[in-house]
């Protein structure tokens, strides 16, 4: 698992206060959203905000977000693009 | 601004709101609500000492964040979806002046996130992060797919 996709993961179960979760028992292609993760709107402002003060990375295109918001996968290579050097 | 009933669609007993004292929108919202002895809940809570219920300071700071919207929220479905970090410092008493402070903190897919503070004459009263909850149509721009409300929040209606 890459650096920054560990970062990701672990931001996410720290910030959604997924308690038990380990960074391994997120798939990284399952959605994060509806069957996968389970998680909900309330979540992806939470993400929003998570990504943000993380890594400095501001979702200001919602629909960019959500296409962001598919998996890890995605999120991860989205934050990569978008972090400032 | 004072016309308060033009821009929220809630009504007595439960406009909470008197009057917008300062008003940036998207930035930050500064209103007032006099609490008079006449006031609906304080005629049991309690009978022989009234005191305001804290989940009103927590609705009051909902309703001044409907002034961060430049539209008015007639016909709009808003609700409260989350309420975070709510802490109660202090009572509020009949003859209080009521300072209602709030700004946004992010927004995403129809979710607005404030942060706001209830004081009275300087004294912070109650502190509170809440998350509102525009419903959109489906497939708005916007709405998160397959992201669901809350359960039992999409049935509540407006």
């Amino acid at each position: 698992m890459s650096d920054l996709k560990l970062r990701v993961k672990t931001m996410i179960i720290e910030r959604l206060k997924l308690e038990g979760m380990t960074p391994d028992q997120i798939d990284d292609t399952a959605p994060l959203f509806g069957d996968g993760l389970g998680l909900d709107s309330i979540d992806a402002l939470e993400l929003v905000l998570g990504i943000e003060q993380t890594f400095k990375v501001k979702i200001e295109d919602e629909a960019a977000g959500m296409q962001a918001f598919k998996n890890v996968d995605s999120l991860t290579a989205f934050i990569a693009e978008h972090q400032p050097a | 601004m004072s016309d308060i009933p033009g821009h929220l669609p809630h009504r007595f007993p439960f406009l909470l709101v008197d009057r917008v004292v300062a008003r940036e929108i998207g930035v930050r919202v500064v209103a007032e609500k006099l609490l008079t002895a006449g006031e609906p809940y304080f005629l049991g809570h309690f009978e022989d000492r009234p005191i305001l219920p804290g989940v009103l300071m927590i609705e009051m700071l909902a309703q001044a964040g409907g002034f961060l919207e430049t539209e008015p929220l007639h016909g709009q479905a808003i609700f409260l979806a989350q309420i975070l970090d709510a802490r109660f410092k202090g009572p509020a008493f009949p003859g209080d002046r009521l300072v209602l402070e709030v700004r946004p903190e992010a927004s995403f897919g129809g979710l607005l996130r404030i942060e706001g503070t209830v004081s009275c004459e300087g004294r912070i009263l109650c502190t509170a992060k809440l998350m509102l909850k525009k419903m959109l149509p489906p497939n708005a721009p916007g709405s998160v797919p397959g992201a669901p409300a809350r359960q039992g929040l999409a049935e509540k209606g407006p």
